[in-house]
């Protein structure tokens, strides 16, 4: 196989597993990273994001969530999308993978004016995407991602820290795809301290680290190289006025150690608005 | 005749002042966001009796304040159930009779 199709191949068997992993956020949460904030009991959140990954290959993901706060400190969510995927190589487009989660506050330390917290963090990636890209590296079975975060929320400051960690199914043909760690560290800054009935700006600062085990995949009879660690730094801002709020952010690669030919991403953005009801 | 007329007056006054609104103060600890405190609003405005105009949320002195008329007047632990059920934390609570009294 020619050795540009072959890295083809490789980005597509990991793009399949990382399109899914920048839209975790909830509420008040970083934009890339995820953070222990939930929903209050009874509430409802509709989410629309559009998710831009830039590489040699440039893949939009449009998803629509929907979240129920089943407790003040638990709730659940399921998404359905859109993914788009051009440039080197043939374009496709289709259903994206469905995707259910939960997340479970088990920590919550309340003070004047700041919350402090942590929670367990589960999704599934369903095996339901529909893509040409998808039919050729087609998983056998579901994706799962297991959390932890944590998160500090005060008038002024905030902070989060996250590990994720993201079991990947093989392909049908028996191809393997390595599992990632996923690992976020995050700082963010209220300049002015506004008032409830006023719009409020949040900035973020992001450092993402995907650590992506390593593996070395038969394709028609090529050994692929994957896996390495990719670190992006990502600002970020979230806008929200009451129950209405806009979240976006670009993750921009720093550092990478990824093995074999595998091509680095350019970036990625992240467009997000959520209601609560 | 003239004890019962008053015995009748003082059982309309007395209804009148039990039925009058009560203005509530919550200490809530925990509130850092306007975003995340939407879902107190939405809890306090569908309690019953609630004047949905007095509700404000003063984020930088941890206070909850609304004026509802109910008979009897929301417990503290309907309230803190509230808080809780809202992602934060209730640490007091003072009601007052008169909301006009008193500054906002």
């Amino acid at each position: 196989m020619h050795p540009r199709k072959l890295q083809l191949c490789g980005s597509l068997l990991l793009a399949t597993g990382i399109a899914a992993l920048i839209s975790p956020a909830y509420a008040h949460d970083p934009v890339f990273g995820i953070g222990p904030h939930v929903l209050f009991k009874d509430g409802v959140e509709l989410k629309l994001g559009a998710h831009v990954e830039k590489s040699d290959r440039r893949e939009t993901e449009y998803e629509f969530e929907f979240k129920y706060g089943i407790t003040g400190d638990w709730v659940a969510g399921a998404s359905v999308g859109y993914d788009r995927s051009t440039g080197k190589g043939p374009s496709d487009s289709g259903r994206a993978a469905t995707t259910l989660s939960t997340k479970y506050r088990f920590w919550r330390n309340d003070q004047f004016a700041a919350q402090e917290s942590a929670a367990l963090f589960g999704k599934v990636i369903l095996d339901d995407a529909d893509t040409p890209r998808n039919r050729v590296n087609e998983p056998d079975g579901n994706d799962y991602i297991l959390g932890l975060a944590y998160g500090y929320e005060g008038r002024k400051w905030y902070r989060w820290a996250s590990v994720r960690h993201r079991f990947n199914a093989d392909t049908r043909a028996n191809t393997e795809r390595p599992d990632v760690w996923l690992v976020d560290i995050v700082g963010g800054i209220r300049f002015f301290p506004t008032g409830y009935y006023e719009p409020d700006w949040v900035w973020m600062l992001e450092l993402n680290g995907e650590i992506v085990d390593s593996a070395n995949p038969l394709i028609n009879g090529n050994r692929l190289r994957l896996g390495g660690d990719s670190w992006f730094l990502s600002p970020g801002l979230m806008w929200t006025y009451r129950n209405i709020a806009i979240k976006t952010g670009v993750q921009l690669p720093v550092y990478d150690t990824l093995a074999g030919d595998q091509e680095p991403d350019d970036y990625r953005a992240v467009l997000e608005l959520e209601w609560h009801l | 005749m003239k004890q019962q007329i008053a015995i009748v007056m003082l059982i309309l006054l007395s209804a009148s002042v039990t039925a009058a609104p009560v203005r509530y103060e919550l200490r809530v600890d925990g509130l850092a966001c306007p975003y995340c405190a939407y879902g107190i609003e939405k809890k306090i405005k569908a309690l019953k009796g609630v004047d949905k105009d007095s509700l404000d949320i003063q984020l930088n002195d941890g206070l909850v304040v609304f004026v509802a008329d109910t008979k009897p007047a929301y417990s503290k632990e309907k309230l803190k159930t509230l808080v809780n059920d809202a992602g934060f934390t209730l640490r007091g609570i003072s009601t007052f009779d008169d909301p006009k009294t008193l500054q906002k």
